[in-house]
């Protein structure tokens, strides 16, 4: 919200500056941004146009003489407006304009312009930049801007939380200035009755479900419409708002000086002299202000003339009964509506004003009177007329200010130190709330008294004191599980918050139900005398004053007098250690895989959770849609990480990367029914290997990225970090046509590894000349799996003995089948197998020559040749026969 | 032919152990294993030799091949003439193997710093659900149903009363449900946003949030838990300050900003505040006796200024040459 310093200054005197002003508001918490502050400016003065010609090289140009005050400079100007014996805003050469905009020598189309003749825009004070501003020609050239410009146009804008509806004015941010700067509000406008010249009344019906709970009305005779007056005009300018015409202006005129939102009718173009607040017919048609036609539904709360519909309660007013150049008599509108009805009503027809911001935050109830009479009195002052009617006031509110009850223990509790008592009341009386400081006096009672009599219960409401003994009870039932967790937390919330009737209610509940559990000991003790200066007992009864609707229970004034001490005066505290105690992560194993990939080349991705759903389906597990999303491209959730890496790598593969190692961890989601908790949200970890896993150079030949890279990580991952034992196993699979499942020694599967077969690539709209190959690993196996397998072994001190066996094999026989075969022969001794050398060509037809490497090794003793060469005779005799192999010649 | 195979064996090694110098052993080279030496010598008497017999001299024969070659080496390292001075030795200014380059996403180290700055005081780590009910996201958080607090955090839905939580604060809840006080946790976690995307704003954002609850913890606590927080993440010298603000869940609320010396400006990193009453109530706490305070921060944001990213999407693009370089 842009707030004027010169409109501040109707309720404050203050000598600060806008960025000055900023600093403090933003330290208060309205987080504040300077928009003009032209003391800030320097080099910018009042300079007088002394001449203005025709550019020589460009038509819509002009070539001035700019008088400074001292000498005068050629000025190349664009704005067509621009005239000899104008006074002007000129910024010399080494000025900076707002936005940082800095004014140098130029060369303009030939010609050199040492300074620039401004606009409003570029002074930062509206959008006007049609042409330049002209100022009042009485002005004194030279004259410093600041000293014209500052009184006028200062301007700050401000951030305003949902919560801080009293903040929505001018009036709202000079109090809490006030209040910061210790000085006096002052009151600009009279807010007194006026007396009627009649005695007609306007008859005002109230909707009876509390969506309007006060509605002013009252009806001005004989104004003239025509344009405002000069302070008025400076006002609005000041904040930018537009002048539309003298009633018009009253009207935005006091929303911004007091946060009242009122409505002015054309009277004339009302049926009756009356007002009905009342629900929309579904569908009905209304023609608002803003030439739109909305279409309402029945929980629109409407303003109607008892016939027609005038206008959107709190939101909008309509097009037929709005006032115009010819109107002569107005009904005023100074009403206060339930926030919930005009938030829900504008939010439906994404209808946002100015007037519903501030209801839907939450009004000053007791600011509509005040609104409306200084609106019949400026209207007077302004347009003339006279109030020719008994002015209505239906209230259905209660307006008794409410009481809170502030205890400085626990204001220190919260603030972790102690702030002085009358610092508190200071801070309070500043922000108009009244403080009673009172100690506690505890008055000695029986809980089977208390129970027995509804008068002490009633009395009880009064006596917040009684509140913590009540919730010992509470507490106590909860303790001997005689009430649930939720029983316990309602019923304390209820004492909090409640009403009188709550906790009689909740006081006879219990004794009727639970009254044998409740303990006679129960007897609140007496503290004796009041002690006011005691810091443990010393609490205050707090006044709201009716702006501050968001004040309603005592953490909100602890809020608030820590907000006006200023955080930055409050001491850090260190103390946190005593509270140390044990540190889970479940995460913490997965970082482990994460480094391991990463240290051998793959790249972590982080890809949109959200995707397209026609992509989605490919993948063949039914999606998550989103209700409202914001593109067609991001309108489900993804299904399987493998879309995102398989983008990654398309992405990539189009910017010249043919090498993508990469890898992510993420969520992902499968729809299985309509309920939340039909969806699964499963975490999950994918790989994907595309192109060469080493680049070709000097040294070595290319390595490639393909199913054995992601084989020989997984052996790395399971075998080697985890220290489990991992087999692969066939299956099928939707996009992959190899396809592994990894399988541990419990039979269950801890990750996956394929290669994506090139229809399925082709459907994603993509192809690549080598295999796109793809891991998954099962991180909830990964968790538990890790960290408890690590068990050292003693190291064998005796002799490994290497031998080879080169056996000729079928070209289909799968060599995992031959090393497990030869492994089976003798477990103990022989610790390894592995084919090291595979030899195919075209003597050998659809034979391989295979050359195994087995190494044997006794834990107990050297191995002797014989035992070796006994194994070996064994395994030639098995491998031959089992694979119908043949020993190759050595 | 066996004769003679000895009689060369004896003679090279003979040699060989008079050699003194450089040519001594070029000489020894040339007789022996040259082109013309003896070792060819017997190789081509060899291939005349019967089928019978060409087994048995053939294995001799790569024997005294393998002994004459390697103790010619063996001679030339003694003498200091070994192959890094030959005319084929190795180019040294070649570069080094070329090593695949991985990385943890900068996001990701973000984050492990941030939680390993926590956990070193005491913190867990907590993770939860990124669908969420409203109930969970809003409604327990103290942000009924048509609070204008609801404009702040525009949602995507799945159905009207499921969102993708539009922070990590559902956590909170699922943790304040299942356990009772003293907590202290923070939970991180992807997030999601119903805003428009450009280069500064995402359709999701990754959180770190903090919770801490038992009978005691005070705003002031909450102030050097965050100034220990920013002092480990930015350096001991870093100039920060606690402004008021508003958020539905925490009251007193604050934000943080810390100073920027290059841009000359402070910037927002976390927001935090006193957990609400309303929030301990609502998930069975009594607010009476316990009390403490919840903060939380993007990841991108602290990234962005730590790294000087300038485009938010970089973090979601995966593009190599973005990744590469952290």
């Amino acid at each position: 919200m842009k707030i004027s310093i010169p409109w501040l200054k109707r309720f404050i005197n203050f000598d600060h500056s806008a960025s000055e002003l900023a600093e403090i508001l933003t330290m208060l918490g309205f987080e504040s941004e300077v928009v003009t502050d032209f003391s800030s400016l320097k080099n910018i003065v009042v300079g007088e146009v002394e001449s203005a010609e025709k550019h020589p090289n460009a038509d819509k140009l002009k070539f001035c003489i700019v008088n400074d005050g001292e000498i005068s400079h050629e000025v190349v100007c664009g704005a067509p407006n621009v005239a000899a014996g104008q006074k002007i805003v000129f910024a010399k050469v080494g000025a900076v304009l707002p936005g940082d905009f800095k004014i140098g020598k130029a060369k303009i189309r030939g010609v050199e312009s040492n300074g620039m003749i401004c606009s409003e825009r570029e002074l930062g004070i509206s959008e006007e930049h049609d042409g330049i501003m002209v100022l009042d020609s009485s002005l004194k050239n030279g004259t410093n801007i600041a000293d014209i410009l500052g009184p006028m146009y200062d301007a700050i804008d401000i951030d305003i939380t949902p919560d801080k509806a009293f903040a929505l004015s001018h009036r709202g941010i000079a109090r809490e200035i006030a209040a910061k700067l210790n000085k006096k509000l002052k009151n600009p406008l009279n807010s007194k009755r006026v007396i009627p010249d009649s005695s007609k009344k306007v008859k005002v019906v109230l909707d009876k479900k509390g969506g309007c709970p006060r509605y002013i009305a009252g009806v001005v005779k004989g104004v003239k419409v025509g344009p405002s007056p000069q302070w008025l005009l400076d006002y609005l300018k000041s904040v930018g708002q537009k002048s539309i015409n003298n009633l018009v202006d009253i009207s935005n005129f006091m929303l911004l000086e007091i946060g009242q939102p009122t409505h002015i009718f054309d009277l004339d173009k009302l049926s009756k002299q009356a007002i009905e607040v009342k629900w929309a017919k579904k569908g009905e048609k209304f023609d608002a202000l803003d030439e739109e036609t909305y279409t309402l539904d029945s929980d629109h709360l409407v303003i109607t003339d008892s016939v027609n519909t005038v206008a959107l309660a709190g939101i909008i007013g309509g097009k037929d009964s709005a006032v115009s150049d010819t109107t002569t008599n107005v009904l005023i509108e100074s009403a206060y509506f339930d926030p919930i009805v005009v938030r829900k009503g504008s939010k439906k027809l994404n209808l946002l004003s100015e007037a519903s911001r501030r209801f839907e935050r939450g009004a000053d109830p007791a600011a509509a009177n005040d609104a409306f009479y200084m609106i019949v009195r400026l209207m007077q002052e302004i347009a003339g007329g006279e109030l020719s009617s008994i002015v209505t006031d239906e209230c259905a509110l209660d307006l008794t200010p409410r009481k809170i009850v502030l205890s400085n223990k626990k204001l220190s509790q919260h603030a972790g130190f102690d702030i002085p008592a009358n610092k508190v009341q200071n801070i309070l009386s500043g922000l108009h709330i009244d403080c009673k400081s009172r100690g506690e006096g505890l008055i000695s009672m029986d809980i089977a008294d208390i129970l027995s009599d509804t008068n002490k219960l009633q009395s009880m409401r009064i006596r917040t004191e009684f509140r913590p003994f009540m919730r010992n009870i509470v507490d106590h039932l909860y303790k001997i599980d005689k009430i649930t967790r939720k029983d316990a937390s309602s019923y304390r919330h209820r004492i909090r918050f409640g009403s009188k009737e709550t906790l009689v209610e909740l006081a006879n509940t219990l004794k009727k139900e639970h009254s044998q559990d409740l303990p006679s000991e129960f007897v609140v003790k007496t503290t004796g005398k009041k002690n006011i200066n005691n810091r443990d007992t010393q609490k205050w009864v707090c006044t709201i004053p009716s702006f501050r609707g968001d004040l309603v229970n005592e953490s909100d004034l602890i809020e608030e007098v820590l907000r006006c001490y200023g955080y930055d005066n409050i001491d850090a505290s260190y103390s946190f250690s005593s509270q140390m105690q044990y540190v889970e992560d479940e995460e913490r194993p997965i970082s482990k895989l994460k480094q391991y990939l990463s240290s051998v080349g793959f790249q972590q991705c982080y890809n949109n959770s959200l995707q397209d759903k026609s992509q989605i389906k490919h993948f063949g597990v039914k999606s998550v849609s989103v209700m409202n999303p914001s593109s067609d491209k991001m309108n489900a959730l993804r299904t399987s990480l493998h879309q995102g890496l398989l983008n990654t790598l398309d992405f990539n593969y189009k910017n010249g990367s043919q090498n993508v190692l990469i890898y992510e961890q993420g969520t992902i989601f499968k729809n299985n029914g309509k309920k939340l908790e039909d969806i699964e949200q499963k975490n999950a970890f994918s790989c994907l290997v595309h192109g060469d896993f080493s680049a070709p150079n000097v040294h070595f030949d290319p390595i490639e990225g393909n199913f054995f890279l992601l084989k020989g990580l997984a052996e790395g991952i399971f075998n080697n970090l985890l220290k489990i034992k991992i087999k692969f196993v066939r299956e099928s699979h939707p996009y992959c046509d190899t396809f592994y499942h990894i399988i541990d020694s419990k039979k269950s599967i801890v990750g996956s590894i394929g290669i994506i077969n090139k229809g399925f690539l082709d459907k994603m709209d993509t192809s690549y000349k080598t295999d796109v190959c793809i891991m998954d690993i099962d991180t909830y196996r990964f968790k538990e799996c890790s960290g408890y397998n690590i068990k050292a072994e003693d190291i064998i001190l005796y002799p490994m003995v290497n031998r080879d066996l080169n056996f000729i094999l079928d070209h289909d026989i799968e060599l995992a089948q031959v090393c497990t075969a030869m492994k089976n022969v003798n477990q103990a001794l022989l610790k390894e197998v592995v084919p090291v050398d595979i030899f195919e060509s075209k003597e050998l037809k659809n034979k391989k020559s295979v050359l195994f490497k087995l190494s044997f090794q006794d834990p107990k003793k050297t191995l002797e040749d014989n035992q070796v060469n006994s194994i070996i005779t064994e395994i030639i005799s098995l491998i031959s026969k089992k694979f119908d192999a043949k020993l190759r010649d050595q | 032919m066996d004769k003679t195979i000895n009689e060369v064996k004896t003679s090279f090694h003979s040699d060989l152990k008079s050699c003194k110098t450089a040519d001594d052993l070029e000489q020894v080279r040339i007789k022996y294993l040259g082109r013309k030496g003896k070792l060819t010598e017997l190789f081509n008497q060899f291939a005349s030799l019967s089928n019978k017999e060409k087994p048995k001299y053939g294995k001799t024969l790569n024997i005294l091949k393998s002994d004459l070659n390697s103790s010619y080496n063996d001679k030339l390292n003694s003498l200091g003439l070994g192959k890094s001075e030959t005319k084929d030795s190795k180019d040294f200014s070649l570069p080094g193997y070329a090593l695949p380059k991985g990385n943890i996403h900068p996001l990701e180290q973000v984050t492990d710093e941030i939680k390993s700055i926590f956990k070193s005081i005491g913190f867990s780590v907590a993770y939860g659900p990124e669908i969420d009910d409203d109930y969970h996201n809003f409604e327990a958080l103290n942000v009924p149903k048509h609070h204008p607090a609801r404009d702040m955090q525009d949602t995507f839905f799945v159905d009207p009363n499921t969102v993708l939580r539009t922070h990590t604060s559902n956590v909170q809840i699922h943790l304040m449900e299942n356990q009772d006080p003293p907590l202290r946790h923070i939970c991180c976690g992807r997030v999601f946003r119903n805003e428009a995307v450009s280069y500064k704003s995402f359709c999701l954002f990754h959180q770190v949030e903090g919770l801490v609850i038992n009978e005691t913890s005070s705003f002031a606590e909450m102030k050097g838990t965050l100034e220990y927080f920013a002092k480990e993440m930015f350096g001991k010298d870093i100039k920060m300050r606690f402004r008021p603000s508003y958020f539905p869940f925490t009251e007193p609320s604050a934000e943080v900003d810390i100073w920027n010396e290059k841009l000359n400006q402070w910037m927002e990193i976390l927001g935090c505040g006193m957990v609400n009453p309303n929030v301990l109530e609502n998930v069975g706490y009594d607010s009476e006796k316990y009390q403490g305070f919840a903060f939380g921060m993007g990841i991108e944001r602290i990234a962005m200024i730590k790294y000087g990213i300038r485009d938010i999407r970089l973090f979601y693009q995966n593009d190599k040459r973005f990744l590469e370089q952290f």
